[in-house]
């Protein structure tokens, strides 16, 4: 259907949760012919495991995601996408197929190595995201599912913005650590187009972990901020910026975090102290449902006193 | 799909509703408003920023403005009219007046359908998961804190929390 559509030269949208796609469409930035509606297409609802990979369906949605204990990185980033009502409809394949930049799930997935499946007449196929966010999906084509490596290791996703429930994030970083296969993987969200991976923070990092034990020194991670910022401010085109989100401040707060985020993963004992009670950064590392009051960013609470209202 | 011109149907409030001439791109906020005449769902920002528009669909707290109103053909739909006149949303609307959570009331019809989809999950929730649930729902007037209290008089009135009484007679709190 979608395929005749195409070549009908009809402009067909895809619906997913529709939390991208409809206010969009009633404002008049989207015109569309058809819409397609995916939400019953019971096949992009599921979500598995195998040995080594999670695939999870495009049609999954966050609040799917938020209690899944196979991949605890996903579950925490999903957690704090918008509210209740935003994780209750939005969906994963909707964060690829509107691809908004500062989508907050694409950070955590890029620094996640995820692979997009998508479908068209033509078959289907596998691409990195990397690859799938340049080339994105054809026209008669559509996200069907995303899959990751099984986690092996601690996975922390740390952001900063407005009040999280109304917004996206202004920046958002991913550090997903394989103590496994010794690889330390860092991506920053909200400073280019599309997510970024941090490859030289990232070799540095790998060089300075102790493996045996798990743990960074406090130096290295601030190190690790610095060469995040070193290669943040070498991005561009930076995103259309406001008054209170210029390029030199997500500069800055890509360092912070991604230093925050390393140190998270790697020496949770040496950041503690030194985390100010800012109400806009969301710390996702804590467990899901589990509130913990010694430490007022980690708590899910810190979502209602956002301070952008 | 549904196209603009055909007809579909919604059940609002546990009554089925034809669904006639609205355009394909429509909300389901629009059509629950201007098709339906159901103006208890407020229309706000259309950005699913607020919680304005807040209905259970399914089951599921859903910001209506976001919803493809075509896509939910077939559904139940519950405003706060349907959410039942006895039992936990007549306690949280009690509550929320016997409280002062609420002033010029836009917010309210969503911010009572949020509540009770959070005290129907969680019961006994604490501040920090109620915040956190209705960080979706916008009120500019109270400053959240009188809702809060009416949250926390819905827990005591049905047990969960000890009453004002119990609390003063055990100054530690328990």
């Amino acid at each position: 259907m979608l395929a005749a559509a195409h070549e009908s030269g009809a402009a067909v949208a895809l619906l997913s949760g529709g939390t991208d796609l409809v206010p969009a469409l009633r404002s008049g930035e989207r015109v569309a012919d058809a819409v397609v509606a995916l939400r019953r297409v019971l096949e992009l609802r599921v979500r598995g495991a195998g040995a080594d990979s999670l695939t999870i369906g495009a049609g999954v949605t966050y609040a799917d995601l938020v209690g899944w204990s196979l991949s605890p990185g996903l579950a925490r980033a999903a957690r704090v996408v918008g509210s209740v009502q935003i994780r209750n409809t939005g969906t994963v394949g909707g964060a690829l197929g509107s691809v908004r930049p500062a989508g907050d799930l694409l950070t955590y997935l890029t620094a996640a190595d995820a692979e997009v499946l998508t479908a068209s007449p033509r078959g289907t196929r596998w691409r990195p995201l990397g690859q799938f966010l340049a080339e994105g999906v054809e026209a008669d084509g559509l996200v069907t599912a995303v899959r990751l490596a099984r986690p092996g290791g601690p996975q922390v996703h740390v952001k900063i913005g407005g009040r999280q429930a109304a917004y996206p994030a202004i920046v958002s970083c991913a550090v997903v650590v394989d103590r496994v296969r010794h690889r330390v993987a860092c991506a920053i969200g909200g400073v280019g187009r599309l997510p970024a991976r941090m490859g030289g923070a990232e070799s540095f990092a790998v060089d300075e972990v102790d493996w045996t034990t798990g743990t960074i020194p406090v130096q290295a991670a601030r190190r690790f901020g610095d060469l995040v910022v070193e290669a943040v401010a070498g991005i561009s085109p930076v995103l259309p910026v406001g008054p209170g989100e210029s390029a030199d401040y997500r500069c800055h707060a890509a360092g912070v975090l991604a230093s925050r985020a390393l140190a998270r993963c790697l020496h949770p004992q040496a950041t503690r102290a030194t985390q100010p009670a800012t109400t806009t950064e969301l710390a996702t590392d804590a467990q899901p449902g589990t509130a913990r009051p010694s430490d007022p960013t980690a708590g899910p609470g810190a979502a209602g006193r956002g301070g952008g209202s | 799909m549904t196209a603009a011109g055909e007809s579909y149907q919604l059940y609002v409030d546990g009554f089925p509703r034809a669904v006639v001439g609205a355009e394909l791109g429509d909300s389901l906020l629009s059509v629950l408003r201007d098709t339906l005449g159901v103006t208890s769902v407020k229309d706000a920002c259309e950005q699913g920023r607020c919680g304005a528009c807040s209905v259970l669909l399914d089951g599921r707290l859903a910001a209506s403005c976001t919803v493809l109103a075509a896509d939910a053909d077939g559904a139940r739909v519950v405003t706060v009219a349907g959410l039942g006149a006895v039992g936990l949303a007549r306690a949280v609307r009690a509550m929320f007046l016997a409280e002062g959570a609420v002033q010029c009331g836009f917010c309210t019809p969503g911010f009572v359908v949020a509540v009770t989809d959070l005290l129907t999950r969680r019961p006994d929730a604490d501040d920090e998961e109620i915040r956190e649930a209705l960080a979706g729902n916008i009120c500019r007037c109270t400053g959240y804190g009188r809702i809060l209290a009416a949250i926390r008089a819905v827990q005591r009135e049905r047990g969960i929390l000890p009453s004002l009484e119990e609390s003063r007679a055990r100054p530690d709190g328990g």
